[in-house]
């Protein structure tokens, strides 16, 4: 008689286990699938370089950032990434000194390829 | 009877978990999916003639037409391009309207970051996108669009543009439509109105 509630007990609570599992494990796997994502389906804007956007927007569409995880404390902390500012072969110089356009002494930048 | 009324229950259970764990997917995705586009979706633009009384110019190489509104004033500028605007009392500029052809290693697939990274390479201190579109018909073609807003490195005057590269049949040009940052809400339906009659060949 003892017996064999024990071995009820155990049939009822090890299948709620083996069904649980892979139902866990099926989010786990479909949440990291979501969020590892495809980079080069979402281009990510690089920010501007020097000083901050100091105006404000009300609904900015901004590219979205990934940040990597925080390395443990024990790790020596990364160096900071170098990144050097993009700059085109012959920018066009500003102050009037260039093709004489508006764009170089202040005004609307015209659409021309910067060559 | 009470293994089958276990047995019943644990399907139940079952179905109930694989259930909760399929929401909790779909919301995790959801969320973390990259393609959720933050921000102004890209303003409807539909090509149409300009309104009678619209002067006209066209690109010196004769693939594209810009028409202005009349307020505006032709502006000297590159020799191949064309250029109109409208400057208020102290001489700022209140509307600009250019047109240029295709120049470097402008694509219509990636070209709102073409255009940022040319904004802040040349003439801009900080410049930010605020919507862009691929696809957008034209008067004779099809092109890529971008809304952004950018500092000067000179004056520090903060602009917003629409800028588009467009691919005609034979050629692509660029039209750009910009105002002051402060300004934009207003001067915007007129600038994009010039900007759906920009015709190319």
């Amino acid at each position: 008689m003892i017996s064999s509630l024990i071995r009820q007990t155990a049939l009822s609570r090890h299948p709620r286990m083996l069904l649980a599992l892979p139902a866990a494990a099926l989010a786990v796997t479909l949440a990291a699938c979501g969020s590892s994502g495809n980079p080069s389906a979402h281009p990510a804007t690089p920010k501007p370089a020097g000083a901050a956007h100091s105006h404000t927007h009300s609904a900015p569409a901004h590219a979205a950032v990934t940040t990597p995880p925080a390395s443990p404390a024990t790790a020596p902390a990364p160096p900071p990434p170098t990144m050097a500012p993009t700059q085109p072969a012959n920018p066009i110089p500003q102050g009037n000194s260039g093709d004489q356009d508006a764009d170089n002494n202040g005004g609307p930048s015209d659409g021309d390829g910067n060559i | 009877m009470t293994a089958r009324t276990a047995q019943r229950g644990r399907y139940a259970l079952a179905a109930l978990a694989v259930t909760a764990a399929i929401a909790i997917a779909v919301t995790v995705v959801a969320f973390a999916s990259p393609g959720r586009a933050p921000g102004r979706p890209f303003p409807p633009l539909r090509p149409a003639a300009a309104p009678a009384g619209w002067p006209h110019l066209a690109l010196p190489n004769g693939t594209a037409v810009l028409s202005y509104p009349p307020s505006l004033r032709p502006l000297p500028g590159d020799t191949d391009a064309v250029s109109a605007a409208r400057f208020g009392p102290g001489g700022a500029f209140q509307f600009y309207l250019n047109a240029t052809p295709r120049q470097g290693s402008e694509r219509l697939l990636g070209w709102a970051a073409f255009r940022l990274r040319l904004l802040r390479s040349d003439d801009a201190a900080s410049a930010h996108q605020d919507a862009a579109a691929q696809g957008v018909k034209f008067r004779g073609g099809t092109g890529s669009c971008v809304i952004d807003d950018y500092l000067t490195r000179i004056g520090g005057h903060h602009y917003q543009e629409v800028a588009c590269l467009v691919q005609g049949r034979t050629s692509a040009s660029v039209i750009v439509a910009a105002a002051p940052a402060a300004a934009w809400a207003r001067a915007r339906p007129l600038l994009l109105r010039a900007v759906a009659a920009y015709l190319v060949r």
